[in-house]
């Protein structure tokens, strides 16, 4: 097993609302090895995106609190690096990609003027360079006539044109990391299949790892060489994609696949909805927090919080033996 | 039991240029000549990409939006074109849930308020037992009874799109248009509403027009499916066959794009990426709008417009076997 690119342990991050405190994330700890892609799913609420943002330092603390835990990313702890020194990082060696491409395009600036602005910064750039850089990026993330769109602004290009050219700026530099938050949840279907189809085309060209963070279990079977997922704020399960799919062993994960209708089961069978409403993250009840959920659970269960634990690659967080039936 | 037709249905929005004299230069053509039948009893699904007309339809059929051309029957009798008045009686018998649970329901009025408002608003039942009526429905779609006096923003999304059907259940209509019901909730709630709504419709007779981009879950509880494209249809058939053995290249394009929660069947899928973007609803298509990102289009593609053909099984393409 090669030197992890990224090294999560015990990251726990709260949020301090008039509610009370959020614990948005509670003692996560994971790895990505170099050119693998991780999937992180989960639904509103999980964590998964909280976790993301604290690794490249964007957790606005106030109101967010990091509360332990560490970031090794190449020997160095992210989480106690300077402002500074974080931007030499963030969009240089760890990029990231976010749902909505209008709101993460500066509506304001051109293409051109955003992207080259990463490769002056982190690649002392010219700005004839940065802009022929610009125009080749475009170019490989499929953008027709890309040295005339390079000066559109970002309300001039389509949805998944918008996400092409977040794509191109956020892998301009060539980063070890790139940290894709939903990028095709908001897109159309067949959008959907080339950003996913470009995302594979690139991280094979360029040895990219890939955190790639949704909540759609057919695009992580898809993607993934490994699986974690986040219920409350916790990682319940960590397994390589095949097992996760083939052997689920949390009650959530299973309850997750046995209710999402697929085009490759038989038609109007009922789905098996999990019962419930995902919790409130302040006043966590103690012991596991998918017990109100779980048809699973035992006494143990209300009283102690299980860790995530197991034999190998495949771990979870559950005092039960789950039978997939 | 009443029937559905929609014939040749156009929604044409003016699109107008300039900033003084808003001159109209061109249509956005939303919906360009759709015509499809809901028998009763069954959920007839549209699905298709975002811009491709569904959610226009559905507004078109209901009045909510002025048809350009065609016609909407209900039962025989035309409904397209009528004035409120005209149109009120109707409304008793097609209603509709809405895409957004926090955008469809007045936060200023309490649950019991919403779901007895179109009660009140057809003159349906004593003041005095709307309430109680709305109670019964919150028990009926799975909301406690209890909450009748709090206010939207005090339920969750998944419970909030529940109040949504309560409240289209609450004049007892027969047919529902669903429109994108379950896109803006979370996975695990999503199959409670979908599994709601199918089992109301096997308990109360519903009619449904299923509308959504998910073709999972328009698979799963559609008897009949159309697709649209650019604001027309471009295959209609029984959900198995659509399914099974789709006709038309976007048919297949967009089932070979969705992605299968099944790592060892998606590494062996050989998917049709189709390359170019989705189209807009405002330029002019000679021919087939599909035939610039078409597969196997060909020249006589873009002469003239396919028209949708065949008896159970319908398709427009001039291609297809």
């Amino acid at each position: 097993m090669p030197d992890p690119l990224l090294n999560v342990e015990n990251l726990t991050i709260h949020f301090h609302t008039d509610d009370g405190i959020v614990r948005a994330v509670e003692d996560v700890s994971f790895s990505v090895a170099p050119g693998e892609t991780l999937g992180i799913v989960g639904e509103s609420g999980s964590g998964k995106s909280v976790t993301n943002l604290a690794v490249m330092g964007l957790v606005p603390q106030p109101p967010g609190r990091v509360v332990d835990g560490k970031a090794i990313f190449r020997n160095r702890d992210l989480l106690k690096l300077s402002g500074r020194e974080l931007r030499g990082i963030r969009g240089r060696r760890i990029a990231m990609i976010f749902q909505d491409p209008m709101t993460s395009l500066n509506p304001f600036l051109t293409v051109a003027r955003q992207m080259t602005e990463v490769t002056r910064l982190h690649l002392g750039h010219s700005r004839d360079e940065a802009l022929r850089h610009a125009v080749a990026m475009l170019d490989r993330v499929g953008i027709p006539a890309p040295d005339r769109r390079v000066f559109d602004y970002p309300h001039q290009l389509s949805g998944g044109m918008r996400q092409r050219v977040m794509i191109a700026m956020a892998l301009s530099c060539k980063p070890d990391l790139l940290i894709a938050d939903e990028p095709s949840t908001a897109l159309d279907v067949t959008i959907q299949a080339q950003i996913l189809e470009l995302m594979r085309k690139l991280q094979e060209e360029q040895g990219t790892a890939i955190i790639l963070i949704t909540h759609d279990l057919g695009v992580i079977a898809g993607t993934c060489n490994r699986v974690a997922v986040m219920y409350a704020g916790r990682f319940v399960e960590e397994a390589g994609v095949d097992a996760l799919f083939a052997r689920p062993k949390h009650p959530y994960t299973l309850g997750l696949l046995e209710s999402i209708p697929r085009l490759d089961e038989e038609r109007g069978a009922e789905l098996r909805p999990i019962a419930g409403q995902p919790p409130h993250l302040v006043d966590l009840p103690p012991g596991c927090p998918f017990r109100p959920r779980c048809r699973f659970a035992v006494e143990r269960c209300a009283n102690e919080n299980p860790p995530l634990e197991g034999e190998g690659e495949h771990r979870k967080a559950c005092w039960v033996e789950v039978k997939t039936v | 039991m009443p029937e559905l037709i929609v014939r040749n249905l156009k929604v044409h929005f003016p699109s107008r240029r300039g900033s003084i004299f808003r001159r109209v230069r061109g249509a956005v053509r939303a919906v360009d000549g759709l015509s499809f039948t809901v028998r009763p009893g069954e959920t007839f699904g549209l699905v298709g990409e975002s811009g491709c007309g569904k959610s226009t339809t559905a507004r078109a059929v209901l009045g909510l939006v002025r048809p350009s051309a065609g016609q909407v029957l209900w039962d025989g009798q035309r409904i397209d074109g009528l004035d409120e008045t005209a149109m009120k009686p109707f409304r008793r018998q097609l209603q509709m849930i809405f895409q957004d649970p926090f955008a469809s329901l007045n936060p200023r009025m309490t649950v019991g308020r919403i779901i007895a408002e179109p009660m009140k608003i057809l003159g349906l039942h004593a003041p005095k037992t709307r309430q109680l009526e709305a109670m019964r429905l919150m028990d009926l779609v799975g909301l406690n009874p209890r909450f009748l006096n709090r206010y939207p923003h005090e339920f969750s999304g998944g419970q909030r799109q529940r109040i949504g059907v309560a409240r289209a259940l609450a004049v007892e209509p027969e047919l529902i248009f669903c429109d994108e019901p379950v896109s803006a909730l979370d996975v695990s709630i999503q199959a409670q509403v979908i599994n709601l709504l199918a089992d109301l419709k096997r308990r109360l007779g519903l009619s449904y027009v299923f509308i959504a981009h998910d073709l999972s879950v328009v698979r799963h509880i559609s008897d009949r499916v159309g697709v649209m494209y650019l604001g027309r249809l471009v295959e209609v058939a029984g959900a198995e066959a659509l399914y099974c053995e789709p006709k038309h290249p976007y048919t297949r394009a967009l089932l070979s794009a969705v992605p299968i929660p099944d790592p060892v069947k998606e590494r062996r899928r050989r998917r049709t990426v189709l390359s170019g973007e989705v189209p807009s609803p405002e330029r002019e298509y000679p021919g087939c709008p599909f035939a610039d990102r078409c597969p196997i289009a060909e020249a006589s593609c873009r002469r003239r417009p396919p028209q949708l053909e065949g008896a159970e099984h319908q398709v427009a393409c001039f291609k297809a076997e």
